[in-house]
């Protein structure tokens, strides 16, 4: 044996036959529990229903490795955790390498092939790189602790906002020990590797080729002179190696075994997660097959496969909780608990040999694992919950689904179902005559072309809150004046528009919303345009996101861009600088959804505004309230309202003239959240367009009749 | 055990009307259809009788419920609704004859309809939101010599039971308990239930569920029993009464309300 041959990793020696052969018995042990845990998961989410992906594997495997290897969404709005995640993640991904290298050699190429490669320069080079990657794991393990143990972070309380305090299932202690349990044992194993290493080296430091390259596990160096001082001498170190070696192998042998049973399963369960993300799963929510009898989950197996695999992979991490408007205000509902609900009732009906009868499959409820309709009902869709979770956990189609099957029983707000109705009778929300969409336009000295009768460049699906609250119609009006001034040849539908649909959807009436799109979509395209352009970011979702599914392909864009054009080609010209200390709302819908965040921006800036940013903008925008269906429900009384809340925070920034807004429902929601919040007097609530105006005089005075 | 629940489409009023030429009714165009607001109530109510957990021994046999309407193919629309919610078959009565028919010929349609079906119990709604007569349930009841009441607010039947337990209410607050034998006419006032909502899909699906189509021979009727020859009235006009007056008084607040003053003597004296 050549000097480079001898400095290796110590492996068995000492060890008699006997207990090599029991570490091997008990390490295939842990690899078959481990691999009919696995078993048994995938079979649990072969039992939801089936769903074909787009695109590559190739290519989501990629974004998937890119999201992990970066931990970008890891350590988005939670620098420290994403920090302490990358230092546990990094350590342990190469101390696990570094083992399942020697197994490699040790017991595959080795007796196979007679390679070796686990010696010399490069075993010192990797001892050192794991000693540094144990003491990055432990060091992410104990600010963890800190973590979860001191700063007691609002996020990581695992109390119910819709359940009450008695009820089995509130707080959930159980899930508190399983974090615990995992950073211990994770900080066990590594620190029981260094402590093993120590001894080794104090055993066996009569070895020149042992004792003399020490350094190279500086860590273990530290620790074996440790023990020597304190007396430990060679026979010690090898009593203690050879206990220790036994403590050390056998919990990581016991973790291995608990993967696929225990929250340790996220590296699995999150990675896939990933893989599998939908970019646009609120933006586009999903068809209902003609031949489903069924619209929406009603039973745990309704739910497709990788929705089940969504669950398992949510880590509790309670960003989606943080983030939900409704929570925030009271609303009994966290998309967190909303996962971990189903998560639960997927692990207690579907992880035995045979699947349950339909009837104890029922995910409607108010039992453990069931998710009540107050909870569903709660939710706005604003895709907060969706946009933050780090693991691509997709809640609002889960969340749209279930409450597909509320609309089908009928179990909603009365009024909820009165406007539904309406919508159904009338095509639009109000309740008002089809003829009288397009009066909002007989106010305007010029008439607005009918685009069914003749083609334009520009047709405007001018949406329903635009078109009826007669708030919004001045709004209405004052656009179709800078399109007229701009020179824009432009239409509307006038009675050819209906409602077009997106929040109908998003409260999960999809027959209804199957109505509206194709209407729409009739209707335009049977008029002549180049492009299409609205006021309305929730019309302006569906049309870009939802109708291509209706054979519907428009371009379209919300007016913040096409104002934008309009002043950069210079057919609209600032002559009053407005010199307003403004901040902007980014409406769910435009902002999340469609990552329209920049145009609204640069429009105030060229207006002259001096933007000051609320704390919570852009893709942390927080919903005024109004989305998936809420603006039709009224929130209860003498809870805050979501649009209070944001008024609120509004109302901190010193010397606040005006809260900009670029969504029609935005300006009532706020509107009377400045009034009810007491804000009123302070600073107003505009829209970006009534900015525009002020800035962009018109050339007459009397050209706006309105 | 089959409860008829007869219902109607009923019309409204779009934006800016036009009357029809012969003047006894509006342009048809301008009229928005949909199912009577009272038979959402009386269907509901039947539906819940249908869908109530079946009472103990002697076994009940199953309870069907049967939604009748008098009108032309449009009406469809309204059935597919009302099977939507729950019905399980759905008869729509036509001829070209019924047209004109006042509620005491729609009555006697429907008698001849409840005479074949036989059912347990009929329900109709109060009145309907567009003619308002209020007697098309109750002189159903009369044609077929069937015990019946008026404005139910509140009924407790167990299917296949001999008689039924209803409340009205009465002026002044008081409420009216009363046993009817069965078969029985009852009309159903709003709010004894909460009407379920038909989803799109729903209505979508009852599609596929018939509609019987009856003609006149079919129920044993003739021309002569239905439109204006089967009815005690007749529409003379339909018409939009004169705009009430308005007046904008001017002048200051002394002559304001000088002026005002004046008015409600006038006004006064007419009266007296
Ligand atoms: S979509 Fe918004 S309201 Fe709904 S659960 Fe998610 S964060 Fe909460
Ligand atoms: S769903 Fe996502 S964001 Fe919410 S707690 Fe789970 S992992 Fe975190």
């Amino acid at each position: 044996m050549s000097r480079t041959d001898a400095v290796t990793r110590i492996l068995f020696e000492s060890f008699s036959a006997a207990e090599v052969r029991l570490f091997y018995l008990l390490g295939y042990g842990a690899i078959a529990v481990f691999c009919y845990g696995v078993y048994v998961q995938i079979r649990k989410y072969r039992r939801g229903a089936a769903l074909r992906l787009e695109g590559g594997v190739w290519a989501r495997f990629g974004a998937m490795l890119r999201s992990v290897l970066s931990h970008r969404t890891i350590a988005r709005r939670d620098a420290a955790a994403g920090g302490a995640h990358r230092l546990i993640f990094y350590g342990f991904v190469l101390l696990f390498a570094g083992t399942a290298t020697i197994t490699l050699e040790y017991d595959i190429l080795e007796p196979l092939f007679g390679i070796r490669f686990w010696h010399g320069g490069f075993y010192l080079i990797f001892s050192l790189i794991l000693d540094l990657a144990g003491v990055a794991l432990i060091a992410g393990l104990l600010f963890m602790m800190y973590r979860r143990g001191w700063l007691r972070l609002p996020k990581l309380d695992y109390a119910r906002p819709d359940r009450v305090p008695g009820d089995p299932d509130f707080d959930r202690p159980q899930y508190r020990r399983e974090d615990w349990a995992f950073l211990w044992i994770l900080l066990i194993i590594g620190a029981t590797g260094f402590v093993l290493e120590g001894a080794r080296l104090v055993w066996l430091q009569g070895r020149p080729e042992v004792w003399d390259t020490r350094w190279w596990s500086p860590i273990g160096a530290l620790l074996a002179q440790g023990m020597r001082a304190m007396g430990l001498t060679e026979q010690g170190g090898a009593v203690l190696r050879h206990g220790l070696w036994w403590f050390h192998g056998l919990i990581a042998l016991l973790l291995i075994a608990l993967i696929p049973f225990t929250k340790v399963k996220h590296i699995f369960t999150a990675a896939a997660s990933l893989m599998v993300r939908d970019p646009l799963a609120a933006q586009r929510l999903p068809r209902v097959p003609e031949s489903q009898v069924e619209a929406g989950a009603a039973k745990i197996t309704d739910f497709n496969w990788k929705q089940l695999l969504n669950l398992d992979a949510c880590t509790k991490c309670g960003r989606c909780h943080e983030a939900c408007p409704a929570r925030a205000v009271g609303a009994p509902l966290s998309p967190r608990d909303v996962i971990l609900s189903l998560r639960e009732f997927a692990h207690a009906t579907l992880e035995s040999g045979v699947v349950p009868a339909a009837a104890e499959l029922d995910i409607h409820g108010k039992g453990p694992g069931q998710v009540a309709m107050e909870t569903l009902w709660s939710c706005r869709t604003c895709m907060a919950c969706v946009e933050i979770c780090p693991v691509a956990v997709e809640h609002v189609p889960i969340i749209v689904q279930m409450r597909r099957k509320l609309v089908e029983d009928g179990a909603m707000d009365p009024l909820l179902t009165k406007t539904l109705q309406t919508i159904h009778k009338t095509g639009n929300s109000f309740g008002e005559s089809k003829r009288k969409r397009g009066a909002w336009s007989k106010a305007l000295p010029f008439p607005v072309k009918d685009a069914r009768k003749e083609p334009v460049d520009v047709l405007w699906f001018v949406g329903d809150y635009a078109s009826f609250d007669p708030r919004n119609q001045k709004v209405s009006q004052v656009f179709a004046s800078l399109l007229q001034e701009a020179g824009v040849d432009f239409g509307i539908l006038y009675d050819g528009e209906s409602n077009a649909g997106n929040d109908v959807r998003r409260v999960g009436e999809e027959g209804l919303y199957e109505v509206l799109a194709t209407a729409n979509v009739n209707a335009m395209s049977s008029a002549s345009f180049k492009s299409v352009v609205t006021t309305d970011p929730h019309s302006f979702n569906t049309i870009r996101n939802e109708y291509p599914d209706f054979g519907g392909k428009f371009e379209i864009e919300h007016y913040t861009t096409l104002a934008k054009r309009l002043f950069t080609e210079g057919r609209l010209k600032v002559t009053n600088p407005l010199k307003y200390r403004v901040t902007f709302h980014d409406p769910c819908h435009l902002g999340r959804f469609n990552k329209g965040y920049d145009a609204p921006r640069d429009l105030l800036a060229l207006l002259g505004c001096e933007l000051v940013e609320m704390g919570r903008c852009k893709a942390n925008s927080f919903c005024c309230g109004a989305g998936g269906g809420r603006i039709w429900v009224p929130d209860p009384v003498g809870a805050e309202k979501p649009a209070q809340n944001r008024m609120k925070e509004a109302a901190s920034i010193a010397g606040l003239e005006v809260y900009v807004v670029s969504c029609p429902k935005d300006l009532t929601m706020f509107e009377d959240a400045l009034k009810t919040t007491g804000n009123e007097g302070k600073f107003v609530v505009k829209e970006l367009i009534e900015l525009i105006r002020e800035a962009v005089p018109a050339r007459r005075t009397d050209e706006v009749a309105a | 055990m089959k409860i008829l629940v007869a219902v109607k489409q009923v019309a409204a009023l779009d934006e800016d009307f036009e009357m029809r030429d012969d003047g006894r009714d509006v342009e048809p165009d301008f009229l928005l259809r949909d199912l009577n607001e009272w038979d959402d109530f009386s269907l509901e109510e039947a539906v819940k009788i249908k869908e109530a957990p079946p009472a103990p021994a002697p076994a009940p046999a199953p309870v069907e419920v049967v939604v009748v309407s008098v009108g032309a193919d449009e009406v469809d629309e309204s059935l597919r609704k009302c099977l939507a919610k729950g019905a399980d078959r759905a008869l729509r009565v036509w001829d070209a004859a019924i047209e004109g028919s006042d509620s005491i010929a729609i009555a006697r349609v429907l008698a001849a309809v409840a005479k074949r079906e036989a059912p347990d119990m009929l329900f109709a709604g109060v009145q309907s939101s567009d003619q308002s007569f209020a007697s098309t349930g109750i002189a159903t009841a009369a044609f077929l010599g069937w015990p019946h009441a008026a404005v139910v607010s509140n009924l407790s039947y167990a299917p296949g039971a001999k008689s039924a337990v209803f409340r009205r209410e009465l002026e002044g607050g008081l409420l009216h308990e009363v046993e009817i034998q069965c078969p029985a006419v009852l009309t159903i006032q709003l709010g004894i239930n909460t009407p379920r909502y038909a989803s799109l899909r729903s209505i979508k699906q009852a599609a596929a569920k018939p509609i019987e189509v009856l003609s006149l021979a079919d129920l044993g009727l003739g021309s002569a029993d239905v439109g204006e020859a089967g009815s005690l009235s007749r529409v003379r006009r339909m018409y939009v009464p004169d705009k009430g007056r308005a007046q904008l008084i001017a002048g200051d607040v002394a002559q304001q309300a000088a002026r005002l003053a004046e008015i409600i003597k006038e006004f006064k004296g007419a009266a007296a």
